[in-house]
């Protein structure tokens, strides 16, 4: 039933995520030629369509600050850039600790964050409480605090790039899925797809959960490991909480919504990939709400409006892949985003986008590129926060 | 009941009583409809339109809790209970303006974007218009202290009507005693099972190796929890909305609604309504409400049964008639109608609108649980697929009642055979039962054709609890937005309140005609757990665990 216009195109981005579109849209404004966007399911029906909208600066690498910062000054022109109002509201993110040695893991991101030049606070229990109302006492001995961090509607984000590039002339087919990958001499030849064989000199691998599948039918083993993340959100209340809230021992957090819903997630481990498909679980229902109530003993009584999930795609040192894999020239990595797609997508397609056109990018290759993974001696950093 | 005690509590400062174990709903109804909301984006009046529990009209804040549902809360001595999100009061509500400010909707979606300094005060603005409710006070009493019901059996019934306790029964005479779980606050007992009244069930995973799980709310706070080998559904169906100008107006009621709210309180709050509806449901309505009932307006033709009951009650008939506007912004006070094929459009005098056009199945556990659907075009709706013994494609689910497409004897008849083949017995008499026809289109589709070629006027409200306006619907689709899952994500539709119950078959059936399309190609809104929102507190009782998985 789906089908696409032309034979060949100059690139083929697979996933019509954030990642994806904004991939794209690099890459028609540096007029890249003719650029398809495919996705097996519908617009929004992955990862950008079902995450909690968290967008912060707070990392514990210079690298990831960086961009993280440069995707909130994305997101703060976005409604003006693209026509559509994402509402991202600088609320602030707020780490909570339960203990000393979780506190000094946060003062260490505090550091490095304040050496990039963002303001960022320590907080006593006190301060935490005034920016919780009704925060269980004795629940945290301290966290971290960042102002300009905040959260965003990732459905008018997607709508607004999803928009921009249809204008540039990108062609977006949905109900296309990436099969595998024709290669000659270690390079890209064409993609093969439930529309057909097309011709390509590049293929961008932007497929967020489904991202290793698609890498493995190309003949590439990657250690991505799509996880299923659950989420929940509450019945919408009046105003009360400014900041996004995140526990650093369970990945607790939630934050609350423009439309006034408490939204919000914790890591479960239950090793369900993406055969598993996308349900929500009882114990995800059970354990969250518990998790919430002993923090704010006071929402107990709030109801629970619906819950979904999606999948986080994680990779073992918690940086995503972007770039060239060396393996098969042509074959652009821009995955493992490990549930942080949506925060850090302006800015890392950016780098996407000028690898594919063979331009130098200023990413760190220790940290980014897909390579790191075949070198076993390689320094191995690892970026921990992972949560919210 | 006259001699009954009487429950005293405050109502907005005011002293008011309730007689024993009546719902606060009825103890502030008294014969008029009351208006206890604001609706959530431009702070329309709204009153209770189905007083079981979905609709956003009756929530009020009780004893520092937000959002309880009066028609589902029976008040106990010395309740405060407020009216939240409108100032200074439901009646009077300064937050209305934006009604008359935007008579065309507020577009968040692309307005709001400049100047980029404005941005914080759009932000203040906007969030203070969202929400229903405060959030609970600190003192706000969790009774979810209550420990959560956990029990484990062989059999679970959802659903205590008809089919469920024609299940339960065959299953006591085989020996078997279920545990029938249902919603109503005071279930009739069901003679040698166990029965949990006052409870949804709002989750039904896929089974796992030892059976179902199902969780569930026993309002006001306590969380359930049954694990059943086999499960039968009997969740029944109610009365949907219908699309028109100021469709959202207080006294458009569903037929659920307008009869919830007569048994309530002994008699409805209205006097002369519209009847919306020409089947059996509808004639089953004008039965109980005649006294009420000013005249009959069908979407399309009357049935025979139908006409004669009017007739006997000198109630005029209006077929294949397009419902043009309701008039009355705080209570309805007129309808517009005309009659299909290009009559002349006229008006009638009403205090109620009262919808019986079209009774749909309660599908999300079968979703839930995984069962395979199929869409019924004469409803528009989708059913469970069946084997002859009930069976859903999941094992140990079975499906019975109006909620599988069972209606009247059937409906009783498909409880039995579904209790012979849980306890693996030969199914009594061969052969399928009458069910719904599968084949469409419903009359509806037919009937929103017509009414799109109509110059509309006032707000037509797409999504009740979320403020969606039908041209938000429109303007997805003109924009080539398609199917759907999207629109929801686009527009907002069915992601309020009641999840969709009462907005989504619509929106399926616009879409339907917008994108020139069946109603099964433009798909469903995957049906979210809980069915009805449930207390954190309720979900909390219900952990495995003392402490949150450990850390990473």
């Amino acid at each position: 039933m789906s089908s696409v216009a032309r034979p060949s195109y100059r690139v083929v981005v697979v996933g019509a995520g954030i990642v994806g579109l904004y991939t794209s849209l690099h890459l028609a404004r540096a007029g890249a030629g003719p650029i398809l966007v495919i996705d097996r399911g519908f617009l929004s029906s992955g990862a950008s369509g079902r995450n909690g909208g968290g967008i912060r600066q707070q990392w514990e690498t210079p690298a990831t600050v960086r961009l993280a910062r440069e995707s909130v000054a994305a997101y703060r022109r976005f409604g003006r850039e693209f026509g559509y109002n994402p509402w991202f509201r600088q609320g602030g993110y707020l780490f909570l600790a339960e203990n000393e040695a979780e506190l000094a893991h946060l003062r260490r991101v505090h550091a490095l964050v304040t050496s990039e030049g963002l303001p960022s606070q320590v907080l006593s229990p006190e301060e935490v409480a005034r920016h919780i109302p009704g925060l269980a006492p004795g629940a945290v001995v301290g966290g971290t605090y960042l102002g300009s961090d905040g959260t965003l509607y990732p459905f008018p984000a997607v709508w607004g790039v999803y928009e921009a590039v249809r204008s540039l002339g990108v062609e977006v087919a949905f109900g296309v899925e990436a099969q595998g990958v024709e290669a000659r001499e270690g390079r890209v030849r064409a993609i093969l797809t439930s529309a057909g064989r097309l011709e390509t000199s590049a293929i961008v691998n932007a497929a967020g959960g489904w991202s290793a599948e698609f890498s493995r039918r190309a003949g590439l083993s990657v250690p991505n490991t799509p996880t299923r993340h659950e989420i929940l959100a509450t019945e919408p209340m009046k105003p009360f909480l400014d900041p996004m809230v995140a526990r650093v021992s369970d990945g607790l957090y939630f934050s609350q919504t423009m439309r006034g819903e408490l939204v919000g997630g914790l890591t479960l481990r239950d090793g369900a990939g993406v055969a598993q498909g996308m349900p929500s679980s009882a114990r995800f229902l059970t354990e969250m709400s518990r998790a919430l109530v002993r923090l704010v003993p006071r929402l107990g009584s709030l109801g629970v409006l619906r819950a979904w999930s999606g999948f986080y795609d994680d990779t073992p040192d918690g940086f995503p892949l972007i770039g060239e894999d060396p393996r098969q020239r042509g074959f652009y990595h821009a995955n493992g985003f490990g549930g942080h797609g949506f925060m850090l997508a302006p800015a890392t397609t950016l780098r996407v986008a000028r690898a594919v056109l063979g331009e130098p990018t200023d990413l760190d290759p220790n940290l980014f590129a897909p390579a790191r993974f075949l070198d076993p001696r390689r320094p191995a950093p690892v970026e921990r926060l992972q949560l919210g | 009941m006259a001699d009954a005690p009487e429950r005293r509590f405050l109502f907005d400062g005011a002293a008011r009583s309730a007689r024993s174990g009546e719902t606060l709903l009825a103890a502030l109804t008294r014969g008029d409809l009351p208006r206890l909301q604001r609706s959530i984006r431009y702070h329309r009046p709204r009153a209770p339109v189905c007083a079981e529990g979905y609709c956003t009209g009756c929530l009020v804040r009780v004893n520092g809790r937000p959002n309880v549902r009066a028609c589902r809360y029976v008040p106990s001595d010395s309740d405060v209970v407020t009216t939240e999100n409108s100032w200074p009061s439901p009646r009077f509500d300064m937050y209305g303006a934006f009604d008359y400010l935007f008579p065309r909707g507020l577009d968040t979606l692309h307005g709001f974007r400049r100047p980029a300094w404005a941005t914080r005060a759009y932000h203040r603005v906007i969030r203070r218009l969202a929400g229903f409710g405060r959030p609970p006070d600190a003192t706000a009493p969790i009774a979810a202290k209550l420990p959560a019901v956990r029990t484990s059996v062989d059999v679970a019934i959802v659903g205590a009507g008809r089919s469920g306790r024609a299940a339960a029964a065959r299953l006591v005479e085989a020996g078997v005693r279920p545990l029938v779980v249902d919603r109503d606050l005071d279930p009739a007992p069901v003679p040698g099972a166990d029965l949990l009244g006052r409870t949804t069930a709002t989750f039904l995973p896929p089974p796992g190796p030892d059976g179902f799980t199902l969780l569930g709310f026993q309002e006001p706070d306590r969380g359930v929890e049954v694990l059943a080998r086999r499960v039968v559904l009997a969740t029944g169906a109610y009365d949907a909305s219908l699309l028109f100008g100021g469709n959202d107006h207080p006294g458009v009621l569903t037929a659920d609604g307008a009869l919830g709210m007569r048994d309530a309180s002994g008699r409805p709050p209205f006097r002369r309504a519209v009847l919306v509806g020409g089947d059996a449901r509808a004639d089953a309505v004008l039965g109980d409400l005649a006294e009420w009932v000013e005249a009959v307006v069908a979407p399309g033709p009357i049935q025979p049964g139908l006409v004669r009951r009017a007739s006997d009650e000198e109630i005029p008939l209006y077929p294949r008639t397009l419902l043009l506007r309701a008039h009355g912004r705080s209570r309805v006070r007129s309808v517009d109608l005309r009659a299909r094929g290009g009559g002349t459009k006229f008006s009638l005098d009403c205090d109620a609108v009262v919808l019986a056009h079209r009774r749909l199945p309660t599908p999300q556990l079968f979703f839930q649980v995984g069962a395979r659907m199929q869409w019924h075009g004469g409803t528009g709706a989708y059913y469970p697929v069946l084997t002859d013994s009930l069976a859903t494609t999941v094992a140990g689910v079975f499906a019975v009642g109006s909620a599988a497409g069972f209606l009247g004897p059937a409906s009783v008849e498909s409880g039995a055979r579904a209790a012979d083949a849980v306890t693996d017995r030969p199914a009594s008499d061969g052969g399928a039962l009458a069910r719904v026809p599968a084949e469409g289109p419903s009359e509806l589709e037919g009937y929103y054709r017509e009414l799109w070629r109509e110059p509309r006027s006032g707000k037509w409200v797409a999504c009740p609890c979320e403020d969606v306006l039908l041209t938000e619907i429109e303007e997805a689709s003109a924009r080539g937005y398609r199917g759907m899952e999207v629109i929801k994500r686009y527009s907002g539709v069915g992601t309020g309140l009641c999840q969709g119950r009462y907005c989504l078959p619509d929106a399926l059936l616009v879409l339907s005609m917008l994108e020139e399309r069946p109603p099964s190609d433009v798909g469903y809104i995957t049906q979210r757990p809980p069915v009805v929102p449930t207390p954190l507190a309720a979900f909390a009782a219900l952990a495995s665990t003392d402490r949150p998985p450990e850390a990473r």
